[in-house]
């Protein structure tokens, strides 16, 4: 199969192609961290203690309140300041990780650039407080009467929260998380900035080369709308097995 | 009788042109017109306080006049101008920056190149010696310059990082993300000026390519041309191109910038 397409030769097609599967891999690992983080980050944040809640509510502050693109210039350049010189150069210098037995290779991929961890961790701190409060409000969704009526039972309050307010919590946020999915692979074009080589720096450069502006941006476009309508897909599946199994108007 | 009218009309028209001699009408009107920029330094800027335009530019159209004997009168231009003023009639030479391209050599004629800008690089004290060792270093450049694509394409190996802008790729060597950055070599020694630290830094006397400058000539003045080749040939044998050169670009210069062309030097591109 030719790669040409929209009359761009294969080459540069390939280029955004590789750019796609960059997009794909930071925003893909960028969300399971911050997903992970999200959950820390906002029982933190409903903990009555304040040695946990007030740093939560900073962080929240912080990164909620600052622009995505200030943030990567941070990770990238305080970030390479913070670092030790010799750290910074294994960072800056390729590495092949090679996995395998007795002289046999089983896998060798490179390690990622430093641009793409500095745009994993600007990208990761940023989303994982958006989705800590998705997390919250899913929480705060749940009817107070859920919670008395599990107590009225004679469950501890630790298992009516895990047995009874989470699941439902659960999905109340499920639709919200999705949207911060797909705002991570949009928000993932920002680390071009740092030269992060995804699917929008993939398209300068072609553009760049071919001066075919409309034809690099368009396949571009293309792309993050199938990538985001991937995610959306997902979404409305699970939504309809929902329904199919507790019936219509169940919470998503 | 139509016929011999155009015979007649022809034979004006080639007449007219063996005739007309640039070089005969600037000695016999007393004055060489030159454009040169006027906002453009070191090559052609006004300068504060004598309010004349000067710059390396000026220098050679200085030269020039002089061999003449005749009066220099500066004429401000700016890029889209310079081929207009030439094709027009309105000035005699163009001194402005204005690098030979084969595109532009179709509509005036060139001299032979009396400066050279090249694609070089920028890094850390003695990190970087020679063109080889680009294969095997980060290096970041401006996104959507041709710097940008010859790099690509001469050093697949190197490791290019694109940066918006030249004082952004500068922060990025600075806090060590890249071992290099590559830009024209004149604006890399006009970015190094403005650094406090800048005795930590260098620019390797190397060029990966090169935009040559010429004097733009109008088209088909043989003899014009003839004269400004000469004369940059005998600049340059009598010393005097390295003296304009040092003027501006010389080591005690605020841009110090090594001369690795000199005129007559074979074109490497």
């Amino acid at each position: 199969m030719s790669l040409a397409a929209f009359g761009l030769a294969p080459i540069y097609v390939e280029w955004l192609l590789w750019g796609f599967a960059v997009t794909l891999l930071l925003s893909a690992s960028a969300c399971v961290a911050a997903t992970l983080g999200g959950v820390l980050l906002c029982a933190a944040r409903i903990s009555p203690l304040a040695v946990l809640h007030v740093p939560a509510r900073i962080y929240l502050g912080v990164f909620r309140n600052t622009p995505l693109l200030v943030q990567i210039f941070f990770w990238y350049f305080a970030g390479s300041a913070i670092f030790p010189t010799p750290l910074l150069d294994w960072f800056n210098n390729p590495h092949t990780v090679v996995l395998g037995f007795g002289g046999q290779t089983w896998l060798s991929f490179r390690l990622p650039s430093f641009e793409f961890w500095a745009g994993f961790t600007a990208l990761t701190f940023y989303t994982t407080a958006f989705i800590a409060e998705e997390f919250r409000a899913g929480l705060r969704a749940v009817p107070a009467g859920q919670r008395e009526g599990g107590l009225s039972l004679g469950l501890s309050p630790a298992l009516v929260f895990f047995l009874v307010v989470v699941p439902q919590a659960a999905r109340h946020a499920f639709a919200p998380l999705l949207g911060q999915y797909m705002n991570a692979v949009k928000n993932s074009s920002l680390t071009m900035a740092i030269g992060v080589a995804e699917l929008s720096y993939a398209s300068r450069q072609v553009e760049t080369e071919t001066f075919q502006t409309f034809e690099a941006f368009g396949i571009a476009t293309v792309l993050y709308i199938l990538a985001v309508a991937v995610i959306e897909g997902t979404g409305e599946l699970v939504q309809r097995r929902r329904e199919k199994k507790y019936g219509r108007g169940a919470l998503s | 009788m139509k016929l011999g009218a155009l015979v007649l009309l022809a034979a004006v028209f080639v007449g007219g042109a063996a005739h007309a001699d640039r070089l005969d009408d600037i000695k016999k009107a007393g004055v060489l017109r030159v454009a040169a920029f006027d906002s453009n330094p070191p090559f052609g800027y006004v300068d504060e306080k004598s309010r004349q335009i000067v710059g390396l530019d000026v220098d050679y159209a200085k030269a020039f006049a002089d061999k003449l004997g005749v009066k220099l009168e500066l004429r401000p231009t700016n890029p889209a101008n310079r081929i207009p003023l030439l094709t027009s009639g309105n000035v005699d030479l163009v001194l402005a920056n204005f690098t030979i391209t084969e595109e532009r050599a179709k509509q005036v004629d060139f001299s032979v190149p009396y400066f050279s800008s090249g694609q070089q690089f920028l890094a850390k004290k003695g990190v970087l010696k020679s063109p080889d060792q680009l294969n095997s270093l980060r290096i970041g450049a401006d996104k959507g310059t041709t710097n940008e694509i010859v790099l690509r394409r001469d050093f697949p190996g190197a490791t290019i990082i694109s940066y918006d802008d030249t004082p952004f790729a500068f922060t990025a060597l600075r806090n060590g993300n890249v071992q290099a950055i590559t830009q024209d070599g004149p604006k890399l020694v006009g970015l190094l000026a403005n650094v406090p630290d800048k005795e930590n830094y260098e620019i390797p006397e190397f060029t990966i390519s090169n935009d040559y400058i010429g004097v733009g000539i109008p088209k088909g003045e043989k003899r014009l041309v003839e004269f400004v080749n000469e004369t940059l040939t005998e600049l340059e044998t009598a010393g005097k191109a390295q003296a304009i050169y040092d003027a501006w670009f010389g080591p005690d210069t605020k841009t110090p910038l090594p001369r690795l062309f000199k005129i007559g030097d074979k074109q490497t591109n």
